[in-house]
């Protein structure tokens, strides 16, 4: 994995210690030290359809040491020796866990006190801090997110795993019988193989209808990769999907609800990234995906049960309110080559309807695996953005 | 259709059927609004006799009260007034609207003469006997004791069991109710609200008062200044209706029209009447001027009334206000607790809607930091000097004080909510003509143009306020530095050096820079504070310089 101007991970502690040595030395001279660190919203978010994700600008957020920052500068420094110790042991944890070490310091060091997070988001940021200066992941610091979401089911998949002794291990997902493959927030760790060719890629936003497609047989008569994103993707499902897209090469989809909230929150960070993670989009996306459906148009030719958006759905209603701001200012939807899924938004915000993935299950009640045929109909008939 | 005789019942009757309408409409409301009423009367009388008034209450429980869950409740009160001349007893204490007041266009507290016969029939409803008076006038050697009743059927005060007693005071009214009600004593709509209100907005009050299970309470007046109660102006006709018009001309009979309308009305001139006469369309002449006011046929009224409507007129006069004063509200706002700091502001009489009206402000924070800096402040609610305790969401005032963001005078306020923390809020609204939105006078309608009046007065007091708050946060402030400077400034050094394997002398060194680049912020900090408290200095020796002229001015004119 390479850091931004082709640095790679081991050369973290060595820029870490340039870092601090350059605040001390200002410090001696009685200069006031400045950090800068990357701009991480969509302000400062560039998108290329040739680079597939979201980079980010020139904008950098800069910190001058005065008596406001102090605090925050002090628990910087503090939480980077903690990271620093973890990179050179090789131990990782969680933001939840940095929590609680930092907690245990403080405990034990009567003078570090004053930095005592309250609480976790404290923390968190402080680590998010640190990550924007150095312009790195929070993995390459050895923090990890849980593993969560994008359970992956094929019967030709090979993951080859290199541990973190060197040794490594081999996963024939053909012969997990039903249990899936989770992937890991360290994709980078991963090396992929087919037995045979694999066809396509089918990313469902549900894990429950990932299930169901698997368990009626999705899995056995295609040549497929099929996993459930579980809502927004994490950042292991965004690094799986883009490692399946560079080493199988072969295409990807999104099978998903057909709302504002599904476009802009999980498809655009599947394909595009986020404009949060700005630092790690170029490894945390996969540019290929392309939009299964649910589409405006199978509304009518399946005649799908849709529905118009309630009143009272909190977090769809601030999804339609945010496309129209997204349609003007998200670098993403504003691309030409994505007119497309501008479209989509905009039908939304127009029609202010919704139509579920699970309403092909509607289209022949007595066929269980009608949603199958439908998707492979689609892929098939190239019915997709 | 049947034949139904049609009766009409007296005033009395109504009330006594209605007594929700005038602040009867609960046990406890019951309880306070005896209490104000019997109060406001004191007062009233007192004024009226430029005498400084000395007031005495006491209210107990007296045991189980015959309406369910309800306690036997007396409330004694006393004033040092004129006393009241024995063949008033009964229209005082028992008949509805018979009233000294009535639609005079004073700021008068009483304005109807209807709480009081209200209280009176609340006691006779609940518990069998009406008010219980004591009084005595300078001429009297004893004072009258009696109970005095309304006779609901005729609207007439009955007087009973009445005696002459030995009364050790020169002159004065006591008047004690027995009824059914409850009592509350703190919160908005408690007593302690109304009797420290009270006291604030009438510095020249000395106010004893017993509650249940306390001791006796005395605020002595900080003022020997008797209010006097501008006289009432004549009417604007643009306040009037063409019936009011009318029956007003009744009492100039004889007079010459122009003379009624100029002597009868404020804002009418010679100027005025020859604007109306110069426009044809408008059928007055200058013939029907000098017709007497009886020679008038019904439909020159008409004309007159409709050409004077449209003809443009000054706004009415604002002489008819009464004001407590800046400096009376800064002594009396002292009273209600140790107050850190205040500030009053006492606008200038405007009109609003029509009708003049002076809108006085005073904010104080108290020392008490027993009140939750999250809790709302208190606001106290003044309407011709009568604190107004219910139903407040709709109130003028209350509407105002939402209003304005108190965040930019430095005071902690959620949205549209009044601020937060140890503050009290007392805004008055004085006119000799307040819209009420009901005859329980609880709240001041809410007009745009009196909203935004009291609004201007609260942002001049927030201005006011904001310089010690201003200066405080400064202050604050510099502590916060300085610690933050010795808390965190080994952290970082030391942070620094362990991860650079540092020198022992580097790490000397960079201390010394940064103590060196964080006593800079510090000394900033401390030339703001400063400069905060110099302002503050300034400001309040203005404020003194004009007390003082203020005091000269008085003593010139004594």
């Amino acid at each position: 994995m390479a850091l931004k101007g082709g640095k790679s991970q081991s050369e973290i502690p060595g820029l870490s210690r340039a870092l601090c040595a350059r605040l001390l030395g200002d410090l001696e001279k009685a200069k006031r030290p400045v950090l800068h660190a990357i701009k991480c919203s969509l302000d400062n978010a560039i998108y290329n359809h040739k680079v597939g994700y979201l980079t980010p600008g020139g904008k950098k957020v800069a910190t001058e040491l005065n008596v406001s920052s102090v605090k925050k500068m002090s628990r910087a420094v503090f939480m980077l020796e903690v990271l620093l110790r973890n990179i050179d042991t090789g131990a990782v944890n969680t933001k939840r866990e940095l929590y609680y070490i930092s907690k245990g310091e403080v405990k034990g060091t009567p003078l570090l006190k004053p930095l005592d997070f309250t609480d976790q988001s404290e923390s968190d940021d402080t680590v998010d801090f640190i990550c924007e200066i150095l312009e790195c992941y929070r993995e390459e610091v050895n923090c990890y997110a849980n593993d969560r979401g994008g359970q992956t089911y094929s019967q030709q998949l090979v993951v080859e795993e290199t541990m973190a002794d060197g040794t490594k291990a081999t996963i024939d997902l053909s012969r997990l019988g039903t249990s899936p493959f989770q992937p890991k927030n360290r994709p980078q760790n991963l090396k992929l193989a087919s037995r045979k060719k694999i066809d396509f890629c089918l990313i469902v936003e549900s894990e429950g209808t990932a299930n169901t497609l698997v368990a009626n047989g999705f899995t056995k008569r295609h040549n497929c990769i099929l996993l459930g994103s579980q809502g927004v993707p994490s950042n292991a499902v965004r690094g799986w999907v883009k490692l399946i897209q560079e080493q199988i090469k072969c295409p990807s989809y999104f099978f998903g609800d057909l709302d504002a909230y599904t476009m802009q929150n999980i498809y655009r960070t599947l394909k595009a990234g986020s404009a949060a993670s700005l630092i790690r989009n170029q490894d945390y996306s996969a540019p290929d995906v392309k939009f299964l459906g649910v589409l405006p148009e199978d509304i009518k030719k399946y005649d799908l049960f849709d529905y118009p958006v309630k009143e009272n759905d909190a977090q769809e209603v601030r999804a339609l309110k945010k496309a129209d701001d997204a349609l003007k200012n998200d670098p993403f939807f504003q691309d030409k080559k994505n007119k497309g899924l501008a479209d989509i938004l905009r039908w939304l915000m127009k029609n202010k309807r919704r139509c579920e993935q699970q309403a092909y299950f509607s289209v022949n009640p007595k066929d269980p695996i009608m949603p199958e045929k439908i998707i492979i109909d689609k892929i098939k008939k190239g019915e997709f953005i | 259709m049947s034949k139904k005789s049609i009766s009409s019942s007296s005033t009395a009757e109504y009330f006594s059927k209605n007594l929700q309408q005038v602040g009867f409409s609960s046990q406890t409301k019951a309880v306070l609004t005896t209490l104000k009423e019997a109060v406001d009367n004191a007062l009233d009388a007192t004024e009226d006799h430029g005498m400084l008034p000395e007031v005495k209450v006491e209210i107990e429980r007296l045991g189980p009260g015959t309406i369910k869950n309800s306690e036997r409740i007396r409330v004694m009160v006393e004033d040092n007034g004129p006393g009241i001349d024995q063949d008033d007893l009964p229209k005082v204490f028992g008949e509805y609207l018979a009233s000294s007041k009535f639609g005079r266009g004073r700021c008068t507290r009483g304005q109807q003469g209807i709480g009081i016969s209200a209280a009176t029939t609340w006691a006779q409803l609940t518990c069998a006997q009406g008010a219980r008076v004591v009084s005595k006038t300078k001429a009297q050697r004893k004072a009258v004791s009696a109970l005095i009743e309304v006779d609901i059927k005729n609207n007439k005060g009955v007087m009973k069991q009445r005696e002459t007693i030995d009364w050790d005071r020169p002159h004065g009214t006591r008047v004690e109710f027995m009824f059914d009600g409850r009592i509350q004593v703190n919160g908005d709509a408690g007593l302690l609200n109304y009797l420290l209100g009270t006291s604030l907005v009438n510095p020249h009050l000395t106010l004893h008062y017993k509650l249940p299970d306390q001791e006796v309470v005395t605020i002595e007046r900080v003022s020997k200044d008797v209010p006097v109660i501008p006289d009432a102006t004549e009417p604007h006709p643009h306040t009037m209706k063409l019936g009011e018009f009318i029956a007003h001309s009744h009492l100039f009979g004889k007079t010459k029209t122009s003379g009624w309308l100029k002597k009868g009305f404020s804002r009418i001139s010679d100027a005025v009447l020859d604007e109306i006469t110069k426009k044809k369309e408008s059928g007055v002449t200058k013939t029907m001027l000098d017709k007497s006011v009886e020679q008038l046929a019904d439909g020159d009224f008409t004309k007159l009334f409709s050409a004077i409507q449209i003809a443009e007129l000054k706004a009415p006069s604002t002489n008819s206000v009464l004001s407590t004063g800046e400096e009376s509200l800064a002594k009396s706002i002292q009273r209600l607790g140790k107050v850190d700091f205040f500030s009053v502001v006492s606008r200038k009489p405007t009109i609003c809607d029509f009708k003049p009206v002076q809108v006085e402000v005073a904010i104080a924070r108290l020392e008490d930091k027993n009140v939750e800096s999250e809790s709302s402040a208190q606001i106290l609610r003044f309407a011709n000097r009568v604190p107004l305790q219910f139903d407040k969401a709709s109130c003028a005032i209350y509407q105002a004080i939402t209003s304005v963001n108190w965040r930019s005078y430095g005071l902690a306020q959620s949205k549209d909510s009044p601020p937060l923390g140890p503050y009290i809020f007392a805004v008055s609204v004085v006119s000799p003509f307040i819209k009420f939105k009901n005859a329980s006078k609880e709240t001041i309608d809410a007009s745009d143009e009196l909203v935004e009046e009291i609004r201007r007065a609260l942002m001049q007091a927030g201005q006011k306020l904001s310089r010690y708050i201003r200066a405080e946060n400064k202050a604050a402030d510099l502590e916060e530095k300085i610690r933050y400077i010795e808390q965190f400034g080994p952290i970082l050094v030391e942070g620094l050096a362990r991860i650079t394997k540092a020198k022992e002398d580097q790490k000397k060194r960079a201390r010394d820079g940064l103590m060196k680049l964080l006593g800079r912020d510090a000394n900033a900090a401390e030339k703001e504070v400063s400069e905060a408290n110099e302002k503050l200095a300034a400001h309040k020796a203005k404020a003194d310089k004009m007390d003082a002229a203020r005091g000269d001015e008085q003593e010139a004119e004594e």
